[in-house]
């Protein structure tokens, strides 16, 4: 009953990413052709975390050498050693990414928990350290570069071509890694992650069960990382940095790493997000900071927690109860980032080094300064009124906001409860075949 | 002899260094199992403060108050973040220290830019100790490495010798138990996280008047601290210093060895071959190592990872 509202939103989606890169500026193609890599990432680095509880912090490792066996082959088919079609790249990466999961997965399903974050972590940094020393397979510091071959009758040489390459990878590895969590390996990982020991009592080995599970998820990685390598076609050392291992665990975390296809959502979303905020502002790494611990805090269970909530606990009928709350809350919200965004790009400008250079030529007076294309006094209080002001408003509307939709929740809860006629009929139906 | 002696004196004030930072973590990580990601970005806030405070007061002023903002800090982070996630798990605190340590970093990159600061030793603290082959040793060094282990001493006497010191103990084994001999237990954790991330701190100020204070400054020794930890051993303040000697002293004497894996099958006649395989074989032990830290904390996970003082996983 719930199976048809999903797959005509599947095909809505694939038909948007579909038909996208005819409205899109080439800028933009190229940002959702790096959004659909970070969520291929994001998704292959859940199936490890969500699915199995795996926290691993090392996945940028598998993702660097997919990276890298593609930038291998594709080097190779560029010196005509032999011919391999750029379409089927990824599947080196898919290789080598299963190759290294499984003997590195081998050594860190030893540990669980916090362990086995360290042993990952460990792996990650001793790749990290060895690459830039390693010239004959990590190209030193500087890394390997090549150029995409031709082949099928297309030139990739045009981002539309990567574009629906990468679309045409992403879409085949989610329903490759959504069909796995229902083989009977993809379930076993749910029981890894809640009741190992019992898990163990009933046969399974779950040593071998973990390393499979890890390194099937280090072969999607090493896909993402293929696809990566294929689009810019160079890479060095420094995607295995811890950085790089960071920002799946964050952007899983965000999209909520108990559903599937939130972490795609997170990882698209914060992509997105670091590649339009980085480029108006400087301190971008801190509000993404500042939006994952707010969703830890706050939301555990992260964006695709939040909207699996409202689509197993609500019916329509019952979101009609939310709305009014839920503007409320939203204009609190913009109240808020609006007053912290203002502060800290304040102080940004204010501690620039063009603004000291600024005071000296005016013999150390605060100079006004510009921001948001208008000019500010930094000593009047006016100026800072302005953050405070919307600051308190939000931190005074903001326990009213969570009254009213906690409230606004309990009435549309019950109203999206079975009716009660529905519920006598259940129970004759229940009767009758009894 | 001369690079032997050298090698050991680096090496030993390197691997102090690294006890002041990480001796903090472990006592957090060992008594409350909560991996604080953000631990190494304590001692760079512990930096900056002393630098701040420097320009403001005095190198002693900073070197006073950076732990005790440091503690502060910690206070907030335990009392207002983490004991609000506490009941999801320890892998949920993890992740929110994670964003703490990005937030930390890019609060402090807002105020000091991202170049260098200019965080300098007093001039009365900058003259040579001794000289060791024409060489002239820095004294500051060994202020370092007597803070570090000054530090060891009252933590080790602490823990060991005191009433404070039994509770801490006792409730990192039997919690519950502690909390019903009446001993508030939400207020001792917030102690442990208070004390560790003074630690780091007061190391933080120290060490930043003498090496670069920088943006990268916590990133260098984010994961390295928890080698530290997981090698030596969980809550083990003695188990953190060993390791940290261990470390210091095998990088300092790695980065100026110039064999390779090459080079010793050469002592079996095996060099050629070796050599013409390339790629592994033949990387030089300088050139690697910064990986030897990771290696050995691989090494002790597989094989023992309750880490060398640890007496439980």
């Amino acid at each position: 009953m719930n199976k048809a509202p999903k797959i005509v939103l599947l095909l809505v989606g694939l038909a948007i990413l579909t038909t996208l890169p005819i409205f899109l500026s080439p800028n933009l193609v190229n940002a959702v052709i790096k959004m659909m890599i970070a969520a291929l990432f994001a998704l292959a680095f859940t199936l490890a975390m969500g699915q199995a509880g795996m926290l691993s912090f090392g996945h940028a490792a598998y993702y660097g050498v997919g990276a890298f066996a593609a930038l291998h082959l594709m080097r190779a088919v560029e010196m005509k050693l032999f011919f391999f079609p750029t379409p089927l790249i990824p599947l080196a990466g898919a290789a080598i990414g299963f190759l290294v999961g499984i003997v590195f997965g081998w050594l860190a399903t030893q540990r669980i928990g916090v362990y086995f974050a360290m042993v990952t972590l460990a792996l990650a940094e001793l790749l990290f350290t060895l690459a830039p020393t390693w010239n004959s397979v990590f190209g030193g510091e500087s890394g390997i570069s090549t150029m995409r071959a031709p082949s099928w009758g297309l030139s990739f040489g045009h981002d539309i071509h990567v574009y629906y390459l990468t679309l045409a990878w992403f879409v085949i590895s989610a329903w490759c890694m959504w069909a796995f969590t229902k083989t009977p390996l993809g379930r076993l990982a749910l029981a890894l992650r809640d009741n190992e020991h019992r898990a163990r009592f009933l046969g399974f080995n779950t040593h071998v069960a973990r390393t499979l599970i890890f390194a099937i998820s280090c072969l999607f990685t090493g896909v993402a990382g293929a696809l990566l390598a294929i689009a810019n076609e160079a890479t060095n050392y420094t995607i295995f940095s811890a950085q790089a291992s960071a920002n799946v665990v964050l952007q899983t975390f965000i999209g909520g790493a108990g559903t599937f296809f939130g972490p795609a959502l997170g990882a698209a979303t914060m992509t997105f997000f670091a590649r339009v905020t980085s480029d108006l502002t400087r301190s971008w790494l801190l509000y993404q900071g500042l939006i994952f611990v707010l969703v830890m805090l706050f939301a555990p269970e992260g964006l695709g927690g939040i909207v699996s909530l409202h689509a197993r606990k609500l019916r329509a009928a019952g979101l009609r109860h939310l709305v009014l709350p839920y503007l409320l809350c939203f204009v609190v919200a913009l109240l808020l980032i609006a007053g912290v965004v203002f502060a800290v790009e304040s102080i940004h400008v204010v501690m620039t080094d063009a603004y000291f250079a600024k005071r000296i030529a005016a013999k150390g007076a605060w100079v006004p300064y510009q921001l948001f294309g208008r000019s500010f006094e930094p000593l009047w209080p006016g100026t800072w009124a302005i953050p405070i002001a919307l600051l308190s408003t939000g931190a005074l509307l903001l326990p009213m906001a969570r009254r009213l939709t906690a409230s606004a929740w309990l009435v549309a809860i019950q109203e999206s409860l079975p009716v009660a006629g529905a519920a006598a009929e259940a129970t004759t139906r229940q009767e009758a075949t009894a | 002899m001369e690079y032997i002696i050298v090698s050991i004196l680096n090496g030993v004030v390197h691997g102090l260094l690294l006890f002041m930072v990480s001796a903090g973590l472990t006592l957090i990580f060992g008594m409350m199992g909560v991996l604080n990601f953000a631990h190494a970005w304590f001692y760079m806030l512990g930096a900056y403060v002393g630098f701040t405070l420097t320009r403001l007061g005095g190198f002693w002023i900073g070197l006073l108050l950076a732990p005790i903002i440091a503690g502060l800090a910690g206070v907030l982070v335990e009392r207002y973040l983490l004991r609000r996630v506490h009941h999801y798990g320890h892998a949920h605190e993890l992740l929110l220290t994670f964003g703490l340590a990005f937030i930390i970093e890019e609060v402090i990159k807002l105020f000091y830019g991202d170049a260098l600061v200019n965080y300098q030793m007093p001039d009365y603290m900058r003259f040579a100790a001794f000289t060791v082959f024409e060489t002239n040793y820095p004294f500051y060094r060994l202020f370092m490495g007597a803070v570090a282990l000054g530090m060891f001493a009252i933590l080790y006497l602490l823990l060991t010798r005191t009433r404070v010191g039994i509770i801490v103990r006792a409730a990192t084994y039997r919690p519950s138990t502690v909390e019903a001999l009446g001993h508030n237990l939400p207020l001792v954790f917030m102690g442990i996280f208070a004390g560790g991330s003074a630690l780091a701190g007061l190391a933080g100020a120290v060490a930043g008047a003498f090496y670069p204070t920088g943006p990268n400054m916590a990133v260098d020794f984010g994961t390295l601290v928890f080698v530290v930890v997981v090698v030596g051993g969980l809550g083990s303040v003695v188990g953190a210093l060993i390791a940290s000697l261990m470390i210091g002293l095998f990088i300092s004497f790695s980065v100026g060895l110039n064999i390779s894996i090459a080079d010793f099958l050469g002592l079996f006649g095996l060099g050629e071959w070796a050599t013409e395989i390339g790629g592994l074989f033949t990387l030089q032990l300088s050139t690697i190592a910064n990986s030897m830290p990771f290696l050995l904390m691989l090494l002790v996970l597989l094989m023992r990872p309750a880490g060398l003082m640890g007496d439980r996983q």
